[in-house]
């Protein structure tokens, strides 16, 4: 129970020295930010918030400057050794600031936390998802493909992962709705076959940023010459944060949230509403230039515990 | 069955076939899709394999069930069973009862597996005790450890036995290996 609080206090001191204010927002709203495989869980009409995103932008908007939220998030029917229905986001949002120094801000914080384990701080490295997904799957890879350019890729990853690809029916859908589903299942089968083991069998001191995503993979990043200004930090195998150039745009911003919505169709899953009050504040008064980062406050203290489960660090009994 | 509602020890229909899930694990890469990695048992075959399912895959109950039975009688091929809840009789014939006949004596108490109705399945205690029928005497004098000789049991199955076992007693034989464990004094 220390580690929790030791963690979480460390975080907050880092973030306040770092010129960041600790800010509230609601934990049921009415639109949760539209992810393709992300379920809110609904109270009534309104949701539980899958994570404080759109409120802390909307914040940003209206000139908060930089800003950070330790939220309790809510997620459907997610549950396993690094997974909660419920769990803790650290938000955090520095205006101003590069993809480079939230990625710093990841190591500080899981320095802190790992020395508040006793453990050391990891090494880190960079590593291009398009790179060496490129390397793994035997072709260079741009970021732009098609959903037909992938499709061999496809069929060869999903035998190797033991997984039936999704059933294509014959369909009218966008071809951004069919690239962004393509890419999101090569992204996915790819990561648990062959990036995952990789990861785990560098050990737990080592950590990696994973940055190139295909501009498909961008969800609410910028977009730089086709390739999303986004990484993904993992420590010793674990993933534990997320971190974007934010996008502004909210025109690009709509169009996204719709052939989100659209996966989610050919998925099966219900779309969900998009939140007018906040692409009305990206038009006016306007998201400020910003880098975010979302990071799993469970997973980094499991982390920080040495421990292999979430399970591990649950303070509360279930009832028997 | 919703596929986020997998347990382990659930058991699925899958190609028509049964399988116990002996494993699984939730995973999920960054803003991915939700993947339930499962190691199945093919619950006829016994083989082992990987699968990996996705959130919001429907899966089948596999209609499975294990009924205790005991063993009446055989008649050429077929070997009559009766369930020791409902007395119902049921006959299992020599494709799924195999080499367990030469274990099978009257009134032994077995676990027969049921899917869709039909039985594909027989298990064994793990050891059963059965009646010398024929052996050879033991040869006075010769004690030399793990010198064994054939003996013939009630269901004719013949196997090795130390040497100072003798006709009509009984030994419990290890239905797995097929092995004689030890002589049960009555």
């Amino acid at each position: 129970m220390g580690l929790w609080d030791g963690v979480t206090d460390a975080l907050r001191v880092y973030l306040r020295a770092e010129g960041l204010r600790e800010v509230a927002t609601p934990t049921v709203i009415d639109a949760p930010a539209v992810e393709p495989y992300i379920e809110p869980s609904r109270i009534g009409v309104r949701f539980l918030r899958t994570s404080p995103e759109l409120a802390l932008k909307r914040l940003l908007c209206h000139g908060s400057g930089s800003i950070y939220e330790l939220a309790a998030v809510f997620r459907e029917g997610e549950s396993g050794p690094h997974h909660l229905p419920e769990f803790h986001l650290l938000e955090w949002y520095r205006v101003g600031a590069s993809l480079r120094r939230t990625m710093t801000d990841v190591e500080s914080m899981v320095a802190a936390a790992r020395q508040l384990g006793g453990g050391v701080a990891p090494r880190w490295r960079v590593v291009s998802l398009l790179e060496r997904m490129g390397e793994d799957l035997g072709r260079p890879l741009r970021g732009d493909e098609s959903a037909g350019d992938l499709a061999p890729l496809l069929a060869r990853v999903s035998s190797l992962a033991a997984v039936a690809l999704r059933r294509r029916e014959a369909t009218s859908s966008e071809e951004s709705v069919a690239r962004l589903e393509a890419w999101t299942e090569l992204y996915t089968l790819w990561s648990t076959r062959m990036f995952d083991p990789w990861l785990r069998a560098l050990g737990p001191d080592h950590a990696v940023h994973l940055v190139a995503f295909p501009a498909p993979l961008a969800a609410l990043s910028q977009v730089l010459d086709g390739v999303a200004q986004r990484f993904e930090s993992f420590v010793g195998g674990v993933e534990l944060a997320n971190g974007y150039l934010e996008l502004a745009d909210p025109t690009e911003q709509r169009r996204r949230f719709e052939a989100v919505n659209g996966l989610r169709g050919r998925a099966g899953a219900q779309p969900l509403p998009v939140d007018e009050a906040f692409l009305a504040d990206l038009r006016h008064p306007g998201l400020p230039d910003c880098a975010g980062v979302a990071l799993g406050m469970d997973r980094l203290v499991m982390v920080a515990a040495a421990a292999t489960s979430l399970a591990e660090i649950r303070y509360l009994p279930d009832r028997a | 069955m919703d596929v986020s509602n997998l347990k382990k020890n659930a058991k699925l229909r899958l190609d028509g076939h049964p399988y116990v899930v002996v494993d699984f694990q939730f995973v999920k890469p960054g803003k991915g899709q939700g993947l339930y990695k499962c190691r199945l048992k093919n619950m006829l075959t016994g083989s082992v394999f990987d699968r990996t399912f996705r959130s919001g895959d429907k899966l089948e109950d596999a209609d499975v069930e294990s009924r205790t039975m005991q063993f009446l009688y055989a008649t050429g091929d077929d070997y009559t069973f009766m369930d020791q809840e409902s007395y119902e009789q049921l006959e299992l014939g020599a494709s799924i009862v195999g080499d367990d006949k030469r274990f099978l004596i009257d009134q032994l108490q077995v676990d027969v597996l049921l899917y869709e109705g039909r039985a594909v399945g027989l298990t064994l205690p793990g050891h059963v005790t059965m009646t010398v029928t024929h052996c050879e005497p033991g040869v006075k004098g010769d004690t030399a450890t793990g010198a064994t000789k054939g003996a013939t049991v009630e269901t004719g199955y013949l196997v090795q036995v130390p040497l100072f076992i003798k006709e009509q007693e009984r030994i419990k034989i290890d239905t797995r290996s097929g092995d004689y464990v030890e002589r049960v004094n009555a």
